[in-house]
This record gives C-alpha cells, structure tokens and sequence, in this order.
C-alpha cells in the first residue's frame, strides 16, 4: 500500500533541490507564506472520499455491470442528470493501448442510463488529431456508440464560452470551455491508465486536457505545455470540476505515455467521487507513489482528498491489484519544448 | 463552426474561397482586427491561424496586405531544441495561438498565403525550412514534431496535404516524399472527411489528378452518409475540394 502522501517532506523536497526544475513552482508559493492560488469560497475543505477498485480483466465480456456496480459502490447521484462522459481519445493507433477502450465507453452510457441518468452525451476533443470523424470511426468509438444509441460531440469543434477561472496555478486567468460541457449537470472523467512522459501518470485529472478545444488553443494544445502542464492540470481542472471518474485499467500504458507505450493487463476498473482521490489509488496501482506527482499533492490541498487514510475503499483491497507500470523515458526530467 | 452557431472566420474563409462568396468577403473584412489578423479567440489566448486563409480569401486590396503584414510579423517566438524533442532551433514557422512554438498546419497555411501573395517575402523560406525540419521519417508531417524521446512519430494525411499545398514548386524532393506518404494516408485515413478533403485538394494541386479523383469520390460517398458531422471546416474543404477555388494555389 502506498504510503500516506507527506506534503511537508514533499515541499521540502521541492524547495531543497532540482525537484523545482521538474514540477515548477506548485507548493513552493504556499511554503513561502503566500496567498494561496485559488478562491477559497469555490473550493470547500476535501472530505473523505470513496473510490472503487473492481476487478474486469476483458474488453469483450459484457461490462455494464461492473460499471453499474462501481457506480453503486460510490455512491453515484445519476437520477435525472444531464451526464456529459469525456473518455481519453487522442489519436488512432491500432494495436496500442492509447484510448479509452470503446467497448468500456459504450457499456458505461448503458450503466449510467440504468443508473437513472437523463441523458448522456460523450464528448472528447482529441489533441493531436484535427480529423476526429477518422478518430472517431477507426478507434470503434462511433459504431459502439451508435450500438448504444449515444451521441458523440467533438469538444473541438464544439460553440465555446470564456470562463474566469478559480485557481492561479498558471497566467492564463480564464479559459475558453465547450458549451457541451458547461452544460452538463455532471462531468465523468473517464482516462486511460497511463504514464505520461511530462506528466508522469495521466488520469482522470490530466485528461481534462481534451475538454478544450483545440480551434482555440490548437493542435496540439501547446500554450498549455507553455503555460506550464501541471498548473494547467490544476486550473482546468478547477475550472471543469469534474463530479466523478472511472478509470479504464482493464489494459493500460507503461513506459512512453500517453502515446508510444506498451499495452499493460493491469485487469482493474477504478470508480470514484472525487477525481483527485480516485488518481491518487490508481496511481497507486500502477506502482506509482501519488507522493512524487506534484499536481496530485497540490490538488489534494484544496481540490480533492488525496490522503490516503481519507480514501474510503469501497471496491475490492487496491493493494491486491498493483501492477507497477514501467515509468516514461527520463520521468520528472524531460520539458516539453516544442 | 456548425451550423446554426455564430460565424468563425476559418469555415468563412473556406466558404469565400471555395464558393467564390462576396458575402463572406464581407463578413471577413468585417471582422478584421486593428492588427490585421482574424481570429475569435482573444485574452489570454490569441488564436489568429486563421488569417493565412483570410489573406487568401481576400480581394487584393489595403485589407489582404494588412492580413499578410500581421502574417509576417507573427512568428512562433520558442524554438529551443531539447534532448527529448531534437529540432533546428534556427528554422521559425507559425503556431496556433501567439507565444507558443511552431507547428505544420498554421506554417503550411503561412506558406501558401505568402507563397501566391507575397512571393517575395522572406517568410517563405523560413517556412520550407520548419517543414524540412519537421518532415517525418520517409516523408510527409505530423502535427508537428518528428521526434520526442527517441519515439519516432508517424505522418498524418491532412497535416501533410496542408504542407504540401504551401510547399508546392518550392522543394521538389521534400514534396515528392510527401506526395508518396500522402498516397498511402488518404486512403488510410479515407474515414475522415477533413483528411479526405485535404488530400484532394492538395493532390489537385500537384496536378495527380486521378488520385485526385478518387479521393473526391470517397469524399462525396462520406458526405452523403455523414455531412463531415455538420463540422464547418471539413465542410468548407470538401467544398474546396469540388470548386475551382485551389486552382491558384497550383501555380
């Protein structure tokens, strides 16, 4: 089990050494006695949190169960909801691990209607890809949604308004968010499980990424690897709140994440209420200490419960399922430059 | 961007060219800025792309040499090269939103409006090199990075099409392995409207007529079943693709 995240050992860290190159300048503000870089009314003190690890070690058995279960199992509030479902679909590769699995995707609109919602739309607006109708259709995506009747909103594409964001993790000051999404009465972060070469993992968290949409900030969406990936982690997720994430770990991503890795059987499905929490146990799973991912640690400080000891396990014992992934080329060292 | 949301200049720009519409002529000088580019994204983001394909979708006159100024001087200003993404740092294109660093799309698109409308500009030549730079293994582009940590990244057809549009008689052997990836791509990528679209036009442009031809073929089978999902921009390159609009890009 991994241990219980020490934030003041970690600012330490950072403050003491070359852990400041890599993470930039998250905690640092708050060890020095700075204001703290989010609107306090808007982010409530974290509670406790529950998350749900439940085995599922197929994509072609019937999921919609387990999904249901883990819905059930956090506590999910579906009834009547507007549900927006923002799976990780970046680009097309046969053969690797880099999308949400469409089966996974498809079975969840089944679970989550069953579960009381609505309506469910998926939504995703890819980074690297401008052409998401051949995304879309060669991944799978669009025959198993159309299986389930769900529709598919292109978050790139998609009408958008400016919204002044909550935090100041970077300078961006506010962000141009899709309408689809602004609209939704709930937001369901549903990532891959995967390493992430300048992120280190890339969870439901890291995948709010592909909420803005690329005709703004491009393709890819370099100003925000400009604005610095771990601030922008922070204020877009503050700023879309996601309410729930479920994590696809039936097969994952090891080494060179989120694209050129290696397919992982790590066999888990993650389910929780609160995104930061539910990053932080699958982190955990995939051998990860949530403790050296610096946007987790900032992000459990007002955005999410990221104590351990806080993270009620309402599945199966994580402990029983840690597969440790192999982690990205020069982890924590490589800045994006280009 | 879909019908029945408010005008962007990008779609626009394809319409004017693509259906040679005095409407959206108007509506883009319109919605020139005072800096002469075109953009609807604004604060702490610009996002001005769009004024390469506003430039070309302009009547020559003070409002095209206004958007082709803003073009020359609204270069990527971060071009370091790094041990995980190797690049000349020297070669400077174009990026999608002001501050950031050089992509192929927003410099190919550079490169077109500066190659038919300003010949002279030094531009041109500070784009062929990003995109030399740039070039995937064996030929075509990626969005823009050929390498990142050792991982070699594959080409995607409708980055390259749009390469190979500005590039057109301006480095026959980059263009030659380009147009030999873009072959292969399309058909590849042949469930996407946008990459289907881009490739005809761009295969019009080098005068491959009869691949040309089929990929129109696939385009008009995937407009009919689909309508490129109401997404203005495949539409308005779809469009391109069945109009004469590209036809001074051949030159």
């Amino acid at each position: 089990m991994t241990p219980p995240i020490d934030r003041r050992a970690f600012l330490r860290g950072l403050a003491a050494g070359g852990a400041v190159a890599a993470t930039g300048t998250l905690g640092v503000r708050a060890l020095l006695g700075e204001p703290e870089p989010w609107d306090g009314g808007a982010f409530p003190t974290p509670g406790s949190a529950r998350v749900a690890v439940l085995p599922a070690s197929r994509y072609d058995r019937p999921l919609e169960s387990t999904v249901l279960d883990g819905l059930v199992a956090i506590g999910a509030n579906l009834a009547g909801k507007s549900v927006l479902l923002k799976p990780n679909l970046v680009e097309y590769d046969p053969g690797t691990a880099i999308n949400t699995d469409p089966r996974l995707v498809a079975a969840t609109v089944v679970a989550l209607r069953r579960a009381g919602a609505a309506s469910v739309v998926v939504g995703e607006g890819p980074g690297h890809r401008r052409d998401v109708q051949d995304v879309i259709t060669r991944s799978g995506l669009l025959d198993a949604l159309d299986e389930v009747n769900a529709p598919f909103v292109d978050l790139n594409a998609d009408a958008v308004r400016r919204v002044p964001l909550r935090s100041r993790y970077t300078v961006l000051g506010e962000l141009w968010l899709p309408e689809t999404m602004l609209g939704a009465e709930v937001v369901i972060s549903m990532p891959k499980m995967k390493t992430h070469h300048w992120a280190g993992v890339t969870l439901s968290l890291k995948n709010l990424f592909g909420c803005l949409p690329g005709r703004v900030y491009g393709w890819p969406k370099n100003v925000l690897h400009w604005a610095g990936i771990e601030g922008c982690i922070l204020d877009i997720a503050g700023a879309v709140r996601p309410r729930y994430a479920i994590v696809d770990g039936i097969v994952g991503m090891e080494g060179n994440g989120p694209i050129s890795g290696e397919p992982v059987r790590a066999g888990v499905l993650v389910f929780g209420d609160d995104p930061v929490a539910t990053d932080v146990v699958a982190a955990s799973l995939m051998g990860v200490d949530p403790g050296s991912v610096a946007y987790l640690v900032e992000a459990g400080r007002y955005l999410g419960q990221a104590e351990r000891e806080r993270i009620i396990d309402a599945g199966e014992d994580p402990a029983a399922f840690v597969r440790r992934f192999a982690p990205p080329p020069g982890a924590g060292a490589a800045t994006a430059s280009a | 961007m879909h019908a029945g949301t408010p005008s962007e200049a990008e779609p626009t720009a394809l319409a004017a060219l693509a259906l040679d519409d005095p409407g959206a002529r108007v509506w883009l000088i319109g919605e020139q800025r005072d800096d002469g580019g075109f953009g609807l994204f604004s604060g702490s983001v610009v996002n001005d792309a769009a004024t390469s394909l506003a430039a070309l979708a302009l009547p020559p006159g003070p409002q095209q040499e206004r958007a082709l100024d803003r073009l020359e001087t609204s270069r990527a200003e971060f071009h370091r090269s790094t041990t995980a993404i190797p690049i000349d740092p020297d070669a400077v294109g174009w990026s999608w939103t002001t501050g950031t660093a050089s992509w192929t799309e927003p410099t190919a698109r550079a490169l077109l409006a500066l190659r038919l409308l300003r010949p002279e500009s030094s531009g041109i030549a500070d784009a062929v090199a990003l995109l030399r730079d740039r070039e995937a293994l064996g030929g075509g582009w990626n969005y823009g990075n050929r390498v990142v940590l050792d991982e070699v990244l594959p080409p995607f057809a409708q980055t390259t099409a749009v390469a190979l549009m500005g590039l057109r008689g301006l480095d026959p052997g980059l263009e030659r392995r380009g147009l030999r990836r873009l072959h292969t791509l399309w058909r590849e990528e042949s469930a996407g409207g946008l990459s289907v679209a881009a490739a005809a036009v761009a295969l019009r442009v080098h005068g491959e007529n009869d691949a040309a031809a089929e990929a129109e073929g696939v385009l008009e089978e995937l407009v009919a079943e689909s309508g490129l999902r109401g997404d203005g921009v495949a539409l308005g390159w779809a469009a391109l693709a069945a109009s004469v609009g590209w036809e001074a890009w051949a030159a």
